[in-house]
C-alpha cells in the first residue's frame, strides 16, 4: 500500500482502506486532485483491498503465498514435503504433535504415551494411545480407533503409492479394543516411534471414506479431502490457489482465521513482489531468498521470522575411496573450509553454524565435540603426520595415493556452486586436488548417488523421521545401498561402536538417556569425520504484522502447524 | 470445399500420431530421472520405499507393456491418472483450458490485429519514419528474454505504480472473481504476449504485403486504372493473406499449449504452468496426454491451413 506515487494518492488510499472514503467519492476526490488516469486506473486493485480489509473484520482471510503447488492433500501420499506439509497441517491431524520446543503433545491422542502414564509397556514393545472421543471428521462422520487403524493399515498395503513406511514396518500389530483406544505391537523397541505419529510424518485419513476404494487414484486426493484438522477443503484451482475454510467444530476450539487461500506465486521474485506490494499476507514454505532477506527486513508493517531448519548441509565424503582411508586427511580437509567465509559470502550471513549432523537448537545436539577451526596450517600439519607429499604437481600423495577427488552437486545450483569455488582454492593451498563435478539433479541423486558413484557431494539431509535424531539409515553399515543396504548410508560409514550408539538408541526411550546417547554418536562422528557438516540451513519467512500468533517451527517444513490460533487484527 | 480431401488428411494423421506416442513414450521414460526422483531428497523415504512406489504405478512393467497400456486406454477416451494424488489427466487438463484460451486468444488477437495493421503501414510507406521505427520495435522487442520483459512490466506497473496486479487469474478471497477483476489480471500477461506475437506477425504482414504490392498483376490491375482501394482489396490483401494463414495453422497449438514462461511469471493457471509441472514432476501420464493433443493440433492446424489457403486461392485447391 506505501508504493503510490503521489503523497495525496497515499492520503486517499489510507481513506478507502481505513474505510472513512467509500469508493464512488474516492473517484471524485482522486479527479479533483488532478491524479488523473494514471491514479484512477490504480483504483480496482485498491477496491479489491479494502473490500479484504473489511471482509477480515468478520473473521480473518489470510492469504499465504507459495511458490510450489500442493496438488496431493493425502498426507500418507504426498511426495512434495514442504509445499504439501502445509494443505496437511490446515485439514489434518495426527496422534501427536511437535512444538517449536521440542515437545511432543497429544492432538488426536488424549496423552503422549510414556512408561510413566502406562503408555509404553516396560519392554517398549507396547504403546496404547487413548483417543479424544469428541472429534469429528469434516463431513460430520465421528473419529475413531478404527482410522488410526486403518491409517497403518494402509501404510502397509502393498498396493498403496504410500511416500514412506519407515518406522511403520516396526509395527507387527494394531488393535483397537474400544473406539478410543489403540494398541499398537512392535517387533522391536524403537524409540522414533514417538516422532512417527506426529504431524507431518503421518497424519490420520477417515476410513469411511478410503476402505474399499483405491487410495492412489481417490478423489479424495486431490478433490474433496476430508480431515479432522482446523480447516476444511473448500476449493482447489489447479495451477492457481487452494482455498480452506474454518472448522467450527475443531476439538481443539474453533480456529480465529475464516479462510486460508494458498496462493500459487511460481516465480520467487514475484513472490517477494507479492509480499511487498500486500498482495499476499505470509511468505511461509520455501520462504523469503536469502539476497532479499535485508530488504525485507527494511519494510515497514512487515516481520521476518527466522529459523534454524532441520536441514544441515555438508560435505558428504564417499568413505570406500582410497584418498579418505585416512581420517587425518579428511580432518585436513576439514580444517581448510571455510565456513564463515561461506556463509557470510555467499548465503549473506544467514546461516546457523553447527558442529554435527543435527541443528544447535534440536534437544540431542552436542556442543562438546572436536572442531576444525579454518587453520590451512593445522591442514598442512595433519596432511605432514599421515605422510602425504607434494608431487611434481603440488598435489599431495602417499604409496600412489593422490589427494585429488571431484565434488558433486544438482548442477544449477549457484549457491553451492560459489561455494565450491571458495572451498577449492583453500584445498588447492594445502596441496589437495579439488575438482568440480556438478550433475543434473535428476541423475544425481536418484542413480549415481545411490550407487556410490561419486567422490564428494555437496548436500543437505534431514533426519529420516524429522524431529527424531536417530541417524540410523544414513549412517549404520547395514544401510549402505551400494553394498546391498536399503537405506541412505551413503558416505559408506562402517563404525561397530556408532552402530552399538545407534541400535541404542532407537531402544531407549527415556529423552534425556537417548540425548546422553546421540552426543556420544556426535563425539565419534567429529572423530571419524565420515561427513563434514558446514550450517545448519536458516530459512527465512515473512508476514504482515497484522497477523497474529505466526510463528516458527523448526521440527517442521512449514509454520502452519498452529494454524487454528492464527488470527488478523487491524 | 473438397469433403474427400479433409478425410483423406484426417485418414494420414493416424500413423504420424501413433508414431509419434511411440516416440515421446520411449523418450520420456528413457530419459534419465522419473516420477520418484522427488522422493529422494526426502531421507524418509528408502530404496525399498521407491521400489514399492514404481511398483504400484506400474513403472516397473517393460516398457511396451507400459505402452501398450496407455496406448488401450487412450483409445478409449481414457489419458490415465496423474501420478500426484491420481487425479484424472483429462480433468486436469480440462480445467486449464479457459485460463489458457483467455490468455492465448486475447494475446493473439492483439497480435494479428496490430500486427496486421503495422505490418501494412510498414509495407505501404515503405523506409518511412514509422517503418523503420516499427521494424527497430520489432527487433527490440524479439530479442527481449520474455522472463525479463516479464518481470520488468512486473515491476513497474506493480511494484512501483501499482496500477495492475503481479500476478495471478483473479483477487484471491472475498471482493475478487469477477469479470472486470479477471480482465485486470489479463493486462499484464496478454500484453507481454501479445507484444511479442504482434513484433512477429507485423513482420510476416509487412513481408508478404511488399512481395505481393510488387507482383507485375498488381501492376496490370493499376495499369488497367482500377481504383486503389480495389486493387488493394482484390489484389494484394487476398493474395498476401496466403503465408499468414499457413502461419496461423501452424500457430494453432500454441494457442492450446499456452506460454511456459509469461505463465510461470505471472502465475497464470494454464496449460503451459500445467505442462512445465508436469515436467518437473516426470508426471508422464499428463506429458503425454499434452504431447497426444499439441501432435494432433499442429496436424489439424496445418489441415485446417490447407483447406482455408484453398478457400483463398483457388489454384490450390485445384492441385489437390
Amino acid at each position: 500500500m506505501a508504493h503510490s506515487p503521489d503523497p495525496r494518492y497515499a492520503a486517499l488510499l489510507d481513506g478507502l482502506l481505513g474505510g472513512r472514503i467509500d469508493r464512488r467519492s474516492a473517484m471524485k476526490r482522486a479527479s479533483a486532485l488532478g491524479l488523473g488516469a494514471a491514479a484512477l486506473s490504480g483504483l480496482p486493485v485498491v477496491m479489491g483491498m479494502a473490500e479484504r480489509v473489511a471482509a477480515q473484520e468478520g473473521g480473518g482471510e489470510l492469504i499465504v503465498g507459495a511458490s510450489q503447488e500442493a496438488v496431493n492433500f493425502n498426507p500418507l501420499l504426498y511426495a512434495n514435503t514442504g509445499p504439501e506439509t502445509l494443505p496437511e497441517v490446515l485439514m489434518f491431524d495426527s496422534l501427536m504433535k511437535i512444538t517449536p520446543e521440542g515437545e511432543y503433545v497429544a492432538n488426536l491422542a488424549t496423552e503422549v504415551p510414556t512408561r510413566e502414564n502406562g503408555g509404553v509397556s516396560e519392554d517398549g514393545l507396547t504403546w496404547t494411545f487413548k483417543l479424544r472421543d469428541d472429534v469429528k471428521w469434516h463431513d460430520g462422520e465421528p473419529f475413531t480407533a478404527r482410522d488410526v487403524q486403518f491409517t497403518w493399515e494402509t501404510v502397509m498395503n502393498p498396493d498403496v503409492a504410500v511416500r514412506s513406511r519407515t518406522g511403520h514396518d516396526k509395527v507387527a500389530s494394531v488393535e483397537t479394543p474400544d473406539s478410543s483406544t489403540v494398541v499398537m505391537t512392535l517387533t522391536e523397541p524403537f524409540a522414533p516411534f514417538q516422532a512417527l505419529w506426529t504431524s507431518g510424518v503421518t497424519g490420520i485419513i477417515p476410513a469411511h471414506i478410503l476402505e474399499d476404494v483405491d487410495v492412489n487414484t481417490a478423489p479424495f486426493n486431490t478433490q474433496s479431502p476430508i480431515g479432522t484438522g482446523p480447516f476444511r477443503f473448500v476449493e482447489h484451482v489447479g495451477g492457481d490457489h487452494l482455498t480452506v475454510e474454518r472448522n467450527p467444530d475443531y476439538h481443539g476450539g474453533a480456529p480465529g482465521l475464516q479462510q486460508v487461500i494458498v496462493k500459487l506465486v511460481p516465480e520467487i521474485p514475484v513472490l517477494f513482489t507479492q509480499f511487498r506490494t500486500g498482495e499476499v499476507d505470509v511468505v511461509d514454505y520455501q520462504g523469503l531468498q536469502p539476497d532479499r532477506v535485508e530488504e525485507a527486513l527494511g519494510l515497514e508493517d512487515r516481520v521476518v521470522v527466522s529459523k534454524g531448519s532441520n536441514f544441515v548441509e555438508f560435505i558428504y565424503f564417499n568413505n570406500t575411496l582410497p584418498q579418505f582411508q585416512d581420517k587425518r586427511v579428511k580432518q585436513a580437509i576439514y580444517h581448510a573450509t571455510d565456513r564463515q567465509t561461506v556463509v557470510d559470502t555467499i548465503y549473506y550471513g544467514l546461516q546457523n553454524p553447527t558442529l554435527t549432523y543435527l541443528p544447535p537448537t534440536h534437544w540431542a545436539y552436542n556442543p562438546d565435540v572436536k572442531q576444525y577451526p579454518y587453520d590451512l596450517d593445522a591442514a598442512r600439519t595433519l596432511l605432514d603426520e599421515a605422510g602425504f607429499v607434494p608431487g611434481a604437481d603440488g598435489v599431495r600423495e602417499r604409496d600412489g595415493v593422490r589427494l585429488a577427488f571431484r565434488m558433486s552437486t544438482s548442477a544449477g545450483n549457484q549457491a553451492r556452486e560459489s561455494a565450491q569455488l571458495v572451498l577449492q582454492q583453500a584445498y588447492n593451498e594445502i596441496g589437495v586436488e579439488m575438482s568440480i563435478d556438478n550433475r543434473p539433479a535428476s541423475t544425481l541423486w536418484t542413480e549415481d548417488v545411490p550407487a556410490g558413484n561419486y567422490d564428494t557431494l555437496m548436500v543437505a539431509w534431514d533426519n529420516a523421521i524429522q524431529s527424531d535424531p536417530d541417524p540410523t539409515s544414513r549412517l549404520h553399515s547395514t544401510m549402505i545401498p551400494f553394498e546391498g543396504g536399503g537405506g541412505a548410508n551413503y558416505v559408506a560409514f562402517k563404525n561397530e561402536e556408532a552402530d552399538r550408539l545407534m541400535e541404542e538408541g532407537v531402544r531407549e526411550t527415556d529423552q534425556e538417556a537417548r540425548a546422553e546417547i546421540y552426543r556420544q554418536l556426535q563425539a565419534i562422528l567429529a572423530e571419524e569425520l565420515p561427513w563434514a557438516p558446514l550450517f545448519n540451513n536458516v530459512d527465512n519467512f515473512g508476514h504482515k504484522a497484522t497477523v497474529q500468533g505466526y510463528r516458527s517451527n523448526p521440527y517442521l517444513a512449514t509454520n502452519f502447524d498452529n494454524a487454528a490460533e492464527l488470527s488478523i487484527t487491524e | 470445399m473438397n469433403l474427400d480431401y479433409a478425410f483423406r488428411r484426417l485418414l494420414q494423421m493416424a500413423p504420424l500420431l501413433l508414431g509419434i506416442s511411440v516416440l515421446g513414450f520411449s523418450m520420456m521414460h528413457l530419459a534419465p530421472g522419473g516420477p520418484t526422483a522427488l522422493y529422494t531428497l526426502n531421507p524418509n523415504v528408502t530404496a525399498e520405499d521407491i521400489e514399492r512406489i514404481k511398483e504400484a504405478w506400474g513403472l516397473n512393467d517393460p516398457l511396451h507393456v507400459q505402452y501398450l497400456r496407455w496406448a488401450g486406454n487412450m483409445i478409449s477416451g481414457d489419458f490415465g491418472n496423474s501420478f500426484r494424488g491420481g487425479a484424472e489427466v483429462r480433468d486436469l487438463i480440462v480445467e486449464r483450458v479457459p485460463a489458457t484460451l483467455q490468455l492465448m486468444g486475447t494475446a493473439y488477437l492483439v497480435a494479428v490485429v496490430l500486427g496486421f495493421v503495422i505490418g501494412a503501414l510498414g509495407a505501404f510507406r515503405q523506409y518511412s519514419v514509422f517503418d523503420y521505427l516499427a521494424t527497430t520495435g520489432a527487433l527490440v522487442t524479439l530479442s527481449i528474454p520474455t522472463f525479463w520483459f516479464g518481470l520488468m512490466v512486473i515491476f513497474v506497473f506493480s511494484e512501483r505504480l501499482g496500477w495492475i496486479p503481479s500476478g495471478g487469474t483473479q483477487t484471491l478471497g472475498s471482493g475478487g472473481g469477477g469479470l472486470l477483476d479477471r480482465l485486470h489480471h489479463l493486462v499484464a500477461p496478454a500484453s507481454v504476449l501479445g507484444l511479442v506475437l504482434t513484433a512477429q506477425w507485423s513482420r510476416y504482414f509487412r513481408t508478404s504485403l511488399l512481395e505481393t504490392k510488387n507482383q507485375e498483376y498488381v501492376r496490370t490491375a493499376h495499369a488497367k486504372g482500377l481504383a486503389e482501394p480495389t486493387v488493394l482489396r482484390r489484389h494484394i490483401l487476398r493474395n498476401a493473406v496466403l503465408p499468414v494463414i499457413a502461419l496461423a495453422g501452424v500457430q494453432l497449438p500454441a494457442v492450446f499449449s499456452g506460454a511456459l514462461v509469461a505463465e510461470s511469471i505471472f502465475g497464470w493457471a494454464g496449460m503451459g504452468r500445467l505442462f512445465l509441472d508436469a515436467l518437473t514432476y516426470r508426471d508422464y501420464p499428463i506429458l503425454m496426454a499434452m504431447l497426444m493433443i499439441t501432435a494432433f493440433l499442429v496436424v489439424f492446424g496445418n489441415m485446417l491451413a490447407d483447406i482455408a489457403l484453398g478457400l483463398a486461392d483457388p489454384r490450390i485447391g485445384a492441385r489437390s
